[in-house]
């Protein structure tokens, strides 16, 4: 019952807080247009929004709410399979939003000011942040499809807001690349839904995998939906909003952006596709994933390194993870018997590069507004989850062996050597990051016990300890044995060495070419946009072509008019020549008529 | 007995009203106000009586033969008392609306008494029990509405108005060869009683085709279908109220309806499916759903742009149906009241910023959700709703329609509503981007084209409610589906009638 509680106020919650600065500015509407203070946005109440969601998930036991009345029946469900996700996503979430409260602190000020402009675009933060969260947690919590997509949509439409937060150029572009792709996700996934719904004639997303692995187009539906959670996962080629849309979101955004929304990518994959079910039939499809998750972590890493801004490093790290990710997936999709193991490791491994990837964006903020923390115990903080997250060290470790250990039960050599060179990749990354952090250091100390750097400390410690408290079921002992560590830290040397050599190896090179650096962030973005504009150019003029065709014909058919109407205007000049005829007509007839009688 | 009366005085209330009103004098509009009201009150009234005399399973019919052979027959059924309801919701909304939108503006009696006349026409559709009575309200819903087309009295409503004039007689003069022609053939024609054209026997089905087709010629006309669509666009030179009635619920609706009647009530789904027509409605709406998007992208004002999208979806209930199986026709029917609220809400959204701000092109309504955002978050729902996104009453019917195209096994028209959907972002998603994530005349960037203060809120109550009603049931007739009485219960309701003799 209390679970139950729970399970609604989750979602209601954020849905009350959104309300409360609309509803109190309806009511101060004419404070509004004057100038002078004006109420401020982000108060506590405003960061408490996942406070539900987390009482919920530390709540004991499994609870189910059937709606009757909701969409086409809503069923929202907290299992021991969606604990942890939700557990991590709400605490993230709720880490952003007290370090937002620290990191918008002089946007916040000049709007309590009143500065309009400032509170306009605060005041747009205020309001979609916890819509999106509320998305975010229904697309968790949701087993009915139609909650589900309705989760999905919310969250991936409200965050537009928090992308063009900056209302500049680059976040203008950034939102239009982000919102673009997200359009083509939802078309795919949509239609990906109805299709295999309709086939299988189920509502619920369990049914909804059942039904897929016996659908007779079932490896089309698989490929249809996995292609749209994909938009959101930054699979390869699909990607390209990710470089865009994460660096210029504001840095706690930019950390719920990258650390559990994308994930909803993947818990997409997990909902829909048939994984470990021996009769779906998905292998094909299966080695398709794994060569693009596997070409997603090796590329994004290569591309990353070349990126000046510290979030754009982090972004393409995030591709390149969750290209790992992805490759896992398509593990699940050939080899169905490996999948249960190797679920409690995708598991492990997305809660860790979630909360260690917000960790690392919360990061950036900090090295940009250090707080009164010695250098020397400033950096090591820095570095620690960036060295986690290659694998070395805490739940990086943990995460990395829970799949390594998986996939060298089944036989998987190969995927294991290629996985460990995207490690390589991360290594390089991560340190890319950390030099381009200590570049654009700032200098203005802030308060260490701000909300700021306390959400940080504590995302760290939270990022660094996932294996201890994230409650998968089936998990054992995740720390890998001794002797298993030197091919586990291979990639890390590897990488650092790499890193030595190409200090030295590319300050030659950028020296003599400097190119090499305007890569710009979203890559193939551009590629499509001069695509679509060709495209566009091509319809406009063939539309024009049209349009004068369908002109020439209206103009003759209006032509044509006019002319029988002229016609019909002139009738009358008959009408006097036959009033002329008439008497003689008629008495013709009668002379015919009376004819006719006598002889007949 | 008194029974039968119902679906009479619903009919009376709005056919009655009319002459009161030419008889108030001009200058009187409080008391035609209440009049109005009260009647559109009193038939919602009387709709939901018999919305839930239906449940219980009662009858409510009322005839009398015209001349042997000829009868005027009212009957309730479940479709009928879908379109009844939405109507009479939505002419209670619209009453309110159009007293507050013709505010000391001329020839205000005209008006309403035509407005009346056109809300009872549309009644009489929805009750009509056989061909003849529908066709007889058909027939004076064009003359009704005409005189509401060129209200404004100026050059270009009167060209309107001819060219609407022109389209719809000929595609009543059609309908009524058509119905006759039926007539000869089978005699009375009562809506439900499928068995007469079932049981000819296949040498009359060659017949029976050029005969839908016939049908479907002058019905066509005021759905709206493509190539018939031409007068919809131009008829946006009516006032707000009358755009929104026009498009939500009467003319296009009507046409929309006549169709369902044709293809369950008069052939019935198994005949039109046998004959091989369900695949040409299903390739004519489809044409229509994308070609009328692809016109709407390219529409620089907001009304032409809602008219085109119009086109678009009002097509959607005409898919919905040619899709065989009962959840198409669940999507169509649940369409028809789902675009109606939606659709409805959007026409006022444009009324309101036109009033208030003077705006009529997209470009002009940057950071228009700063000064107007109860109307903007109208707009945002009726447009989401448009694209299909959940929770709008939208997304309900493209859920069913995409499920019911898997079940007729025509699984490619999933692809259709998807381009769709996406080709509605594309005109309703940048409109959204304007309104609430442009700088305008409110951040102190330009001025609004003609900006007028017309009531304590962001506009005029009388604006300002109605717009935020249908919003709200537009918003809650999707997120509350499962619920008795939502459109999609109804609909249910008439497939399975529809289905399980």
């Amino acid at each position: 019952m209390t679970a139950t509680l729970l399970l609604i106020l989750t979602l209601l919650w954020p849905l009350l807080v959104m309300l409360r600065s609309p509803l109190r500015m309806l009511m101060e509407q004419d404070a509004l247009r004057r100038p002078g203070p004006r109420p401020k946005l982000l108060d506590i109440w405003w960061a408490s929004a996942p406070l539900p969601a987390l009482a919920l998930v530390l709540w004991p036991g499994e609870t189910t709410l059937v709606l009757e009345g909701w969409l086409l029946g809503g069923v929202w469900q907290l299992d021991d399979a969606r604990r942890p996700w939700l557990l991590f996503s709400a605490l993230l979430w709720g880490l952003a939003g007290i370090y937002a409260r620290g990191y918008l602190m002089t946007e916040q000020q000049a709007a309590e000011a009143g500065d309009g402009d400032a509170f306009r675009r605060l005041a747009g933060l205020a309001l979609l942040w916890p819509l999106t969260l509320v998305g975010n947690l229904l697309l968790l919590l949701a087993e009915d499809i139609p909650s589900f997509y309705l989760g999905f949509a919310v969250m991936t439409f409200a965050a537009y807001g928090l992308v063009v937060h900056a209302d500049n150029r680059d976040a203008h572009l950034g939102g239009r690349a982000y919102l673009i792709m997200a359009l083509f996700g939802e078309a795919l996934i949509l239609g990906g839904l109805l299709w295999s719904a309709g086939s299988a004639d189920v509502l619920t997303l369990t049914a909804l995998r059942d039904g897929i692995a016996d659908a007779e187009h079932g490896a089309w539906m698989a490929a249809i939906l996995w292609l749209g959670f994909g938009v959101k996962a930054g699979v390869v080629g699909l990607h390209v909003w990710l470089p865009l849309a994460h660096p210029v979101a504001p840095t706690p955004a930019s950390a719920v952006l990258s650390g559990v929304m994308i994930k909803a990518g993947l818990v997409g994959w997990l909902s829909v596709l048939p994984l470990g079910d021996p009769t779906a039939g998905l292998e094909p499809l299966g080695r398709l994933v794994i060569a693009l998750g596997l070409m997603s972590a090796l590329a994004a890493a290569l591309f990353g390194i070349t990126q000046r801004h510290p979030k754009a490093v982090l972004a393409y790290s995030s591709v390149s993870q969750m290209g790992i990710l992805t490759a896992l997936v398509g593990i699940g999709l050939i080899d169905p018997a490996l999948w249960p193991a190797l679920s409690v490791a995708v598991v492990l491994f997305a809660a860790h590069h979630g909360m260690t990837k917000g960790a690392l964006f919360l990061g950036v903020g900090i090295s940009e507004h250090p707080p009164r923390l010695p250098g020397w115990l400033l950096w090591p903080l820095l570095v620690l989850p960036a060295v986690s997250l290659t694998g070395a060290l805490a739940s990086g470790l943990a995460g990395k062996w829970a799949f390594k250990s998986v996939l060298y039960e089944g036989g998987h050599e190969a995927l294991v050597t290629w996985l460990s060179l995207a490690a390589v990749g991360t290594t390089l990354l991560m340190a890319r990051t950390l030099w381009r952090q200590w570049r654009e250091r700032g200098h203005n100390a802030i308060p260490l016990l701000g909300t700021m750097p306390l959400a940080w400390l504590f995302a760290i410690a939270a990022a660094t300890s996932v294996p201890l408290w994230l409650p998968v079921v089936g998990a054992d002992s995740p720390w890998p044995p001794p002797d298993e560590l030197p091919s586990l830290l291979w990639p890390v040397g590897v990488g650092l060495a790499l890193v030595g050599l190409g200090f030295f190896w590319l300050a030659g090179i950028t020296r003599r070419r400097p190119f090499v650096w305007r890569l710009r962030p979203g890559d193939l973005w551009w590629l499509y946009a001069l695509l679509a504009r060709y495209l566009g150019t091509a319809l406009k003029g063939g539309a024009a072509r049209l349009e004068a065709r369908g002109m020439r014909l209206r103009a003759r058919l209006v032509a044509r008019e006019r002319a029988a109407m002229v016609w019909i205007d002139g009738l009358p000049r008959y009408e006097r020549r036959f009033r002329q005829l008439a008497v003689p007509l008629m008495i013709g007839v009668a002379v015919v008529l009376l004819l006719g009688f006598w002889l007949g | 007995m008194s029974q039968a009366w119902l679906p009479l005085i619903t009919l009376a209330t709005s056919l009655l009203v009319a002459p009161l009103i030419l008889l108030l004098p001009e200058r009187a509009w409080r008391a035609r106000a209440v009049l109005n009201l009260s009647a559109a009150l009193l038939k919602l009234l009387l709709v939901g009586l018999m919305v839930v005399g239906l449940y219980q399973g009662r009858e409510f019919a009322f005839g009398f033969t015209v001349v042997p052979g000829v009868e005027f027959l009212l009957r309730v059924d479940a479709l009928g008392m879908m379109f009844a309801g939405l109507s009479s919701l939505l002419w209670l909304a619209t009453t309110v609306y159009a007293i507050g939108y013709l505010e000391d503006s001329p020839n205000r009696k005209r008006f309403f008494a035509f407005f009346s006349l056109c809300v009872a026409s549309t009644t009489g559709i929805a009750l009509a029990g056989n061909f003849f009575t529908f066709l007889l309200f058909y027939e004076l819903l064009t003359l009704s509405t005409y005189p509401l087309v060129v209200h404004r009295g100026h050059s270009a409503a009167l060209a309107a108005g001819t060219v609407y004039l022109r389209y719809t007689l000929s595609g009543g003069l059609v309908l009524l060869l058509g119905v006759v022609a039926l007539h000869a053939l089978v005699g009375d024609i009562t809506f439900g009683e499928r068995e007469m054209l079932r049981d000819l026997g296949p040498e009359y089905h060659s017949l029976l085709i050029g005969l839908f087709l016939v049908l479907l010629l002058g019905l066509g006309v005021k759905a709206a279908l493509v190539p018939l669509h031409g007068w919809l666009p131009r008829a946006m030179v009516a006032p707000a109220p009358v755009s929104a009635l026009l498009h939500a619920v009467a003319v296009v609706k009507a046409g929309a309806f006549g169709i369902v009647r044709l293809v369950y009530d008069v052939y019935g789904i198994q005949l039109t499916f046998e004959l091989g027509l369900l695949t040409l409605l299903t390739a004519l709406s489809v044409f229509t759903i994308l070609y009328a998007s692809l016109r709407a992208l390219a529409q620089q004002e907001l009304k032409p742009r809602l008219a085109f999208s119009t086109i678009s979806q009002v097509s959607y209930i005409v898919l919905g149906i040619s899709l065989f199986g009962p959840f198409g026709t669940i999507a169509g029917l649940a369409h028809l009241m789902h675009q109606g609220l939606m659709k409805v809400t959007l026409f006022y959204c444009a009324g309101n910023y036109a009033e208030e701000l003077g705006i009529h092109r997209i470009d002009e309504l940057d950071g228009a959700g700063r000064r107007m955002p109860l109307t903007s978050l109208a707009f945002t729902v009726g447009a989401l709703g448009m694209i299909g996104l959940p929770p709008v009453a939208g997304f309900i019917s493209k859920w069913y329609l995409g499920i019911g195209a898997v079940q007729a096994g025509m699984s490619w028209v999933i692809a259709v509503l998807v381009a769709s959907s996406l080709l509605n972002a594309a005109y309703f998603l940048p409109i959204l981007h304007r309104l609430w994530f442009r700088a305008g005349p409110e951040h102190g960037k330009g001025q609004w084209p003609e900006e007028r203060h017309l009531g304590r809120f962001e506009t005029s109550s009388w604006l300002l409610w109605p717009t935020l009603a249908t919003a709200l049931f537009s918003l809650l007739a999707g997120l509350l589906a499962g619920l008795p009485f939502s459109p999609l219960d109804l609909a249910t309701l008439v497939a399975t009638e529809e289905y399980l003799p």
